[in-house]
């Protein structure tokens, strides 16, 4: 799971960070003078290590966003309205807010296992987070539901089961209970 | 004295300045707890402690928390720095008096507008949720904090140009941003103190600016007039993130400045040290852009650059900043005192917590870290563990150079154990909700993430630890700060 | 989409009452079969019809008697509008919109192919020949003009939300116009209205070529975005929301220029370390 991985990437160098730190404050009980040229060439490597890192973080990882470029065209599309404080998901358009109320208490979407799936977010007032679910509890993707505009998400779901949806930003008192859900079959 | 020079202060100058110092301080030490309690009870209530108290509570309660807390280590920031700056320019008094009167009645109308309206819509009131709160608040709680931000927005502005009028008086722009060391030419010398205040508080100007068009096209909507929410999520989020960093960069100012004197050691500016804070007064500006990998109606090569200038961040701040740090102290015969160790150790929050920002800047990371607890958890350690303990430090030292009061060696390693143990207990539990997919800003965790009030209860021992860190913190360098403002 | 009023019904004084009615059942009868879909004041949604499958019919063309879409699709993205030769209406104008939006857009042939598809079916590939013609297009391959049986038609309409009415008294075809974007037999846009404004076929034929377009805005009267899309001059032109965006920036400038420039004595006095008042 990419979040555990990115976890275990901050432990480590977060605490390669503190190791430094302590190191440091262990090295005052021998005071010495500093020696400035074996510092700054620390420095130059230190900054040739850091860069290289970043550049190749960028290179491994600029690419890849949830915008993608593939040529795919996703098999079903589902329509995603979030409004305070439900989300309406839907095989077909939501365009008011009775279809919004159908949406939200009609029986599940079922999307296809395996499937290349689109979803169309949209949102009737404020800002929501339109956020996946897997049957685990993993957060897979998300996109924000902003009024006025369509996001696009597109996503290819392997795993059958119930997928929940949570709302990912803050949207009012009933933030936290705000939902939607879909099946993979 | 040589005939062109300048005396900056006279003797009763200098003490009401002082004194104006101390106040600042003794308002952030006030400050710490209340908000820090108000915390607590986020944390709590995420525990399941409350299960009587409604949800709006906790938002309300989360907003001025936030708020609160940026507020309060933004000027705890300003009037240390202003304060440092009394050695080399000559910033205003009055203004800084406007401002803490300015603050007080922001702070209040603040405290009015949350937990006496429930206006509960987190720090950054994303538009348009201030407007449409399903009846939880009242209209008249929205236009008091919007009325509450205008008059904080108008006396940070205010001080932040004047600390700018007052550097302009002693150094020129090219001085002032370290132009002559990163051309090699002949200048005046130039302290770290001075470049990165300036770099900060020009981009700071850009910052507020950008939080008064956005009040100013909420006013627009509450009109009639449909604003485009992206531009609002643009400016909201460039507002933001400026008046974080830039409080951030304001507490490495103040190590970059005292931490010598601790060290035995010099800090000067050089070549590698005005290239580095230049840099980032450019990146800074579109950094910002990692807020909003989300949205995907924003321009792909937005997101790009975004995460090129986030990464781009960590360059000057690690090879600069931190290495300098660590150089600076390295088998140094430094004198550990509760000040020196926090500000050592501040410096030392602050990077884990760019580490972490730097992982969340990254966008396919991004989608799956977005509004978890991963984000508090990274602003959270580079906060209160990064330029709170600057400040803290820079409190305790004021107040011991100027109260005279001694402090007690083995109260102040107890001190700093609580304030790690606790502080960084509490952090590691926001990370590792984050990484388990715990959304932020819940007041109740669902059973699809009911881990999250187990990880929450964990937090609240932590956090109690680090309260008894902060009380004992409070009960040394309160008295020194007391004792200051008599001396 | 309104027809030509000054077009008036035949009438006859030698029939007889029985085949009258005869001719009148006929007609009706031929009416209800030249009719399709339900009418609407609204074009068809495209939320409707994204994705969804294009059965696939059997066209004629002047080049070939027998061929399917599928063959035109299974090369290349196409490009399908609907048309009637006779109309008197929009269809000419919306032709030679889409012929103005292809070119402004380019990658016909590369990266797509147009079918312009009749549903009338009256019109022959004779009457096709002659709109490619009218058009300017006769010679260019990519631009197919193509007729299909009545039950073909249906077909593409109903997957299509295309609807055509016949009305008597114009003796025309009332209906909608558009243009779907077909990949792989599948609709992956579609654009419907009286004109095709260039900036948006540009944005389906980005999709064609396989760029995703990850967001789009919905229509409505927004103030102050970054840049606001005019369809009468099928340009985009810088917002307020633009001008926004720099004005914290430039107020920055600004307040340098105030600070480091305007405001404080020229030159700065230098300062003596000896009278400091602080250590």
């Amino acid at each position: 799971m990419i979040q555990m991985q990115a976890f275990y990437v901050f432990l480590g160098v977060a605490g390669l960070l503190a190791a430094v730190f302590v190191y440091t404050i262990a090295s005052t009980r021998r005071a010495r003078d500093l020696d400035y040229h074996t510092a700054y060439a620390l420095r130059r490597k230190l900054l040739y290590v850091l860069l290289a890192v970043l550049v190749v973080g960028l290179g491994m990882t600029l690419a890849k966003t949830p915008y993608p470029r593939d040529k795919d065209i996703p098999e079903q599309v589902v329509f995603v309205v979030g409004k305070q404080f439900s989300f309406g998901i839907s095989a077909s358009p939501i365009t008011n807010d009775d279809e919004y109320l159908a949406a939200t208490y009609s029986t599940p979407v079922q999307v296809g296992a395996g499937s290349f799936v689109e979803f169309r977010v949209t949102s009737f007032d404020v800002n929501h987070g339109f956020s996946v679910y897997d049957p685990e509890g993993h957060l897979i993707a998300q996109t924000q539901a902003m009024p006025g505009y369509v996001n696009r998400l597109r996503l290819r779901l392997t795993q059958p089961g119930r997928y929940r949806v949570l709302c990912l930003e803050l949207c009012g008192s009933g933030h936290h209970r705000m939902r939607g859900v879909f099946d993979v079959k | 004295m040589a005939s062109n020079a300048v005396v900056l202060f006279d003797e009763s100058e200098m003490i009401r300045f002082r004194r104006m110092t101390v106040i600042w301080g003794i308002t952030a030490l006030v400050l710490l707890p209340i908000l820090a309690l108000l915390g607590y009870f986020m944390r709590l209530f995420q525990s399941g402690a409350f299960p009587q108290i409604r949800p709006e509570w906790f938002y309300a309660v989360l907003t001025l928390h936030s708020l609160g807390m940026v507020g309060t280590w933004f000027v705890g920031a300003m009037a240390g720095v202003s304060f440092l700056l009394l050695k080399y320019t000559r910033p205003s008094l009055a203004v800084s008096k406007f401002s803490f009167w300015g603050t007080l009645l922001g702070v209040v109308l603040l405290i009015v507008c949350t937990l006496g309206g429930l206006f509960g819509t987190g720090w950054y009131f994303l538009y348009p949720l201030p407007l449409m709160s399903q009846g939880v608040w009242q209209p008249w709680a929205t236009l008091t904090f919007f009325i509450a931000l205008a008059i904080l927005g108008v006396c940070w502005t205010v001080w932040t140009l004047d600390i700018l009028r007052s550097i302009a008086q002693r150094y020129s722009l090219r001085a002032a941003l370290g132009l002559n060391y990163v051309f090699g030419e002949p200048g005046p010398e130039v302290p770290p103190l001075v470049l990165i205040t300036t770099v900060s508080l020009i981009v700071g100007v850009a910052g507020f600016v950008a939080a008064v068009i956005v009040i100013a096209l909420f006013a627009a909507r509450a009109l009639g007039v449909n604003v485009d929410p992206l531009l609002m999520k643009n400016l909201t989020f460039f507002f933001g993130h400026i008046l974080v960093n830039i409080t951030m960069y304001l507490g490495v100012a103040m190590v970059y400045e005292l931490l010598p004197t601790y060290a035995g050691r010099p800090w000067k500016t050089n070549r590698v040290v005005a290239i580095a804070w230049d840099a980032v007064l450019f990146l800074i500006l579109f950094a910002y852009f990692h807020h909003l990998y989300m949205d995907f109606a924003q321009p792909q090569w937005v997101q790009r650059f975004g995460q090129i200038c986030s990464y781009g961040l960590a360059v000057p701040a690690g090879v600069v900043s931190i290495f300098g740090t660590l150089a600076l102290v390295y088998a140094a015969r430094m004198r550990w005192t509760l000040a020196s160790t926090l500000l050592f150790l501040g410096i030392m929050g602050w990077g884990i917590g760019g580490i972490a920002a730097v992982i969340d800047s990254t966008v396919e990371v991004n989608s799956h870290f977005h509004n978890t607890l991963w984000v508090p958890a990274h602003f959270h350690t580079y906060y209160l563990m990064g330029v709170v303990l600057m400040i803290l430090g820079f409190i305790d030292h004021a107040g011991k150079e100027i109260s005279g009061l001694e402090e007690n060696p083995r109260r102040s390693k107890l001190t700093v154990i609580l304030l790690l143990i606790g502080g960084y207990g509490f952090l590691s539990m926001f990370f590792w909700a984050g990484a388990h997919s715990v959304p932020r800003r819940y007041a109740i965790y669902p059973l699809e993430v009911a881990q999250g009030t187990e990880y929450a209860r964990i937090a609240v021992l932590f956090i109690t630890v680090l309260l008894l860190g902060v009380l004992l913190y409070l009960w040394e360098t309160g008295r020194r700060c007391l004792k200051a403002l008599s001396a | 989409m309104r027809r030509d009023s000054s077009v008036k019904p035949p009438r006859s004084r030698t029939m007889r009452p029985g085949l009258v009615v005869f001719v009148l059942a006929l007609a009706a009868l031929a009416q209800a079969q030249q009719s399709f879909g339900v009418p609407s004041n609204q074009p068809p949604n495209e939320d409707f019809y994204v994705y969804k499958q294009i059965p696939d019919v059997a066209i004629e063309t002047g080049a070939s008697t027998a061929m399917r879409l599928s063959k035109i699709w299974s090369e290349k993205p196409l490009l399908l509008t609907m048309v009637f030769t006779r109309c008197a209406g929009v269809c000419s104008a919306f032709l030679r919109s889409l012929r103005a939006a292809v070119l402004d857009a380019q990658g016909l042939g590369q990266d797509y192919r147009i079918v312009v598809l009749s549903f009338d079916p009256r019109d022959t590939t004779d009457d096709m020949e002659m709109v490619a013609e009218s058009l300017g297009v006769k010679l260019d391959p990519n631009w197919i003009f193509a007729i299909s049986s009545a039950a073909g038609i249906r077909q593409v309409a109903a997957a299509s939300g295309f609807w055509f009415q016949w009305d008597p008294s114009a003796q025309q075809y009332d209906h909608p116009s558009l243009v779907e974007a077909i990949d792989h037999g599948r609709v992956v846009r579609m654009l419907a209205g009286t004109n095709v404004p260039r900036a948006s076929l540009r944005e389906v034929i980005q999709e064609l070529r396989g760029r995703f377009v990850p967001s789009y805005a919905l229509a409505g009267k927004v103030a102050f975005r970054c840049f606001e899309y005019d369809p009468n001059r099928d340009a985009y032109r810088l917002d307020w929301g633009l001008l926004f965006m720099l004005l914290p920036a430039t107020s920055a400038v600004l307040a340098v220029v105030w600070a480091f420039f305007l405001h404080r004595e020229s030159p700065p006095k230098p300062y003596d370390s000896s009278s400091a008042l602080i250590r």
